[in-house]
């Protein structure tokens, strides 16, 4: 904490006091210092800018993770789909994965890659290949077989039917997969400090923090925040990738 | 894809469909779903493939594009092996409609119809100049091209499964009850619009139904099949309503057959009666004389105007007097045109509860009379109708042979 205030300009800390005593009057104490303040407005907009680097880092650790636990769980879910026996030990597979408790990941991981970002990248891309198999075998399962059966007749090989018809008609399913995978990997990677891969966790898991809160909300919301974009980014991007969707719900016949 | 393979399957006209002995039996199960099948379609046909359900015929006909493998046997189309095509480039040249349609949700109706042309690597000019011609040929309005299938009525996606089907201009084409999931308006008019687009196209046509209206309206030619796609009749619509080969396609094609017979013919393929014409003005005792005539077998004269079209029967008392009066007594009744179906020619004489209906021409010129008697008489008469058919090939059942010769 006192990092923070240290690197903070001596002008800027001048002005927040001034008004920080115009407008509390009879306050004797900065908020700080008192126990029982859940949100402290002075403190936060003082030390916003430290939680700048974590939230980054933060960032970072989720699009990477998704978008490898998203390579596998793809491939996985075609090799399931062409080899259908498979699709049950997959799941199987991917949901042992899932259950492992992620601090409990972390050390497992710890003598083989050590302590650092590897080690988190790791373990969340593997909480997302669950979630992510799921969904994609969903959309699959769901192509219509008429629509399977009629790219059969017209004589489209079976990569043809898969690239053309059955992917194409899966993505809401896999776009689905992927925002689930997204916010929760989000929750998940502020747990990526106890694998010393920084993040928000670095503000939300220290001692301090217990009598002193504010970092811990803070930190929250930037994750919540961080979860909404990035699923408003993806919500948008399936809207445009399947305006077949928006026709259906605009249709009067 | 090379351009000459494009232009190879584009030709156009239509083949042959030949069943050498095709069997199609599934794992080590000890019956076969179809069980040497051995069937002749010829080029330009509509072959019905119709039974009840399990009989093997959607098998059949899934066999043809290999949809289906083939167990043993073979399937020649104009006079080739199917066995030696790749089943992918084989599956292009054939037309493929099935019940549920199978349109692509997420392709417009226009990407939807251009699926073949663009697997075999056509330009977009000819593909866009296609697609156009397809949805006028279907009756779908252009606009729709850019519809998605959810935005269609059932029907009209049918129309495009149809339209996507000839993309191509496939020789042959397979429909596996094409028009089962459409509601029965719809349905007749998909019906005779495609009957009237084959009547264009003259496609081979492989269409499996195991609605016995729908084989005789639809078929050229029908193949009743019973279990593992044994064929119980091969013959023409009316040779099979008049000649059931044996007790099963009696049962299947129903205690109706006899009315059946009468949705194959129209008013004027039948020989009509005629009823002496009396134009107003003219002189009662010639029309009196006409009537007593031995070849008029009509009771009544029926009264026309200049242009010989009928105003209404003529009564005793409306023959009273010296001349022909300008109106007649009696009500015209139903009023039947020669392209009129027998079937529903029938129904418009029960409904006006007449003996007589007046048939004109297209121009509404009397061309003769229709009686429920004709009509009786016709139902009584297999052989008149069989003569009728020239393209009864199939022998008859022995025993139908003797009966018919003994009505002669």
């Amino acid at each position: 904490m006192n990092s923070g205030l240290l690197g903070m300009p001596l002008a800027a800390v001048g002005e927040v006091g001034e008004g920080f005593f115009k407008h509390r009057t009879g306050a004797t104490l900065p908020c700080q210092a008192r126990p029982a303040h859940l949100f402290c407005w002075d403190w936060a907009t003082e030390h916003i800018n430290r939680f700048g680097t974590p939230a980054l880092q933060q960032f970072e650790l989720v699009v990477i993770s998704v978008l490898i636990g998203f390579a596998i769980a793809f491939i996985l879910a075609l090799i399931a789909h062409r080899f259908k026996p498979l699709q049950f030990p997959l799941l199987a597979g991917t949901g042992v994965l899932f259950a492992i408790p992620s601090i409990a990941f972390f050390m497992l991981l710890l003598p083989i890659t050590g302590r650092g970002r590897e080690t988190a990248i790791i373990a969340l891309s593997a909480y997302t290949l669950q979630i992510i198999y799921r969904n994609v075998m969903q959309g699959l399962n769901n192509v219509p077989d008429s629509a399977k059966d009629a790219a059969r007749g017209m004589g489209l090989t079976e990569r043809q039917i898969l690239w053309k018809v059955e992917l194409p008609l899966a993505i809401p399913e896999i776009v689905g997969g992927i925002r689930i995978a997204t916010v929760s990997t989000v929750a998940i990677a502020t747990l990526a400090v106890f694998a010393n891969a920084g993040g928000l966790g670095s503000q939300i898991y220290s001692s301090s923090n217990l009598v002193f809160p504010t970092a811990i909300i803070i930190a929250g919301a930037i994750a919540i925040l961080m979860a909404f974009a990035i699923d408003l980014v993806l919500l948008t991007a399936q809207r445009f990738a399947t305006p077949w969707r928006r026709a259906a719900s605009e249709a009067v016949p | 894809m090379p351009a000459a393979e494009a232009t190879k399957q584009s030709q156009g006209g239509a083949s042959s469909v030949v069943y050498q002995g095709a069997t199609k039996r599934y794992g080590h199960s000890s019956a076969p779903a179809v069980d040497h099948l051995d069937l002749e379609v010829e080029a330009g046909e509509i072959c019905v493939l119709v039974g009840p359900s399990g009989c093997g015929k959607t098998t059949s006909m899934r066999m043809v594009n290999r949809m289906v493998e083939l167990t043993e046997g073979d399937i020649l189309i104009g006079g080739e092996s199917v066995k030696k095509r790749d089943a992918a480039r084989l599956r292009r040249e054939i037309g493929y409609v099935i019940q549920q349609v199978g349109l692509f949700p997420h392709r417009t109706i226009t990407q939807n119809i251009a699926t073949v042309p663009q697997l075999l690597g056509w330009d977009k000019e000819r593909v866009r100049a296609r697609t156009a011609e397809l949805l006028a040929l279907v009756g779908l309005d252009p606009e729709l091209g850019d519809r998605f299938p959810v935005q269609l009525s059932g029907g009209q996606q049918q129309r495009v499964g149809v339209a996507r089907a000839l993309a191509v201009d496939p020789p042959v084409m397979l429909m596996d009850e094409p028009f089962g999931a459409i509601d029965p308006i719809n349905r007749e008019r998909l019906q005779n619009e495609f009957l009237r687009l084959q009547a264009e196209i003259r496609k081979t046509v492989l269409f499996v139904t195991h609605d016995i209206d729908e084989a005789i309206k639809m078929g050229d030619r029908i193949a009743i099949m019973k279990q593992h796609g044994r064929v119980e009749q091969y013959a023409t619509p009316s040779e099979i309503l008049i000649t059931p080969a044996n007790e099963f396609v009696e049962d299947f094609v129903g205690s109706d057959r006899a009315l059946k017979r009468l949705s194959l013919m129209r008013v004027g393929d039948i020989s009509l009666w005629r009823a002496p014409n009396a134009r107003p003005g003219q002189s009662t005792a010639e029309v009196r004389a006409e009537l007593e005539r031995p070849d008029v077998e009509v009771p009544y004269a029926l009264l026309v105007d200049e242009r010989e079209r009928p105003q209404g029967w003529l009564t005793k008392r409306d023959l009273s007097g010296d001349t022909v009066p300008a109106t007649a007594d009696a009500p015209l009744g139903p009023v039947l045109e020669t392209s009129d179906v027998m079937r529903d020619a029938l129904a418009d004489l029960l409904q006006g509860e007449s003996m007589y209906a007046p048939v004109v021409d297209h121009n509404g010129r009397i061309a003769g009379i229709l009686s429920i008697e004709i009509i009786s008489e016709f139902l009584n008469s297999p052989v008149a109708a069989t003569e009728e058919q020239s393209a009864v090939e199939r022998p008859l059942a022995p025993d139908r042979a003797s009966e018919i010769a003994a009505d002669e």
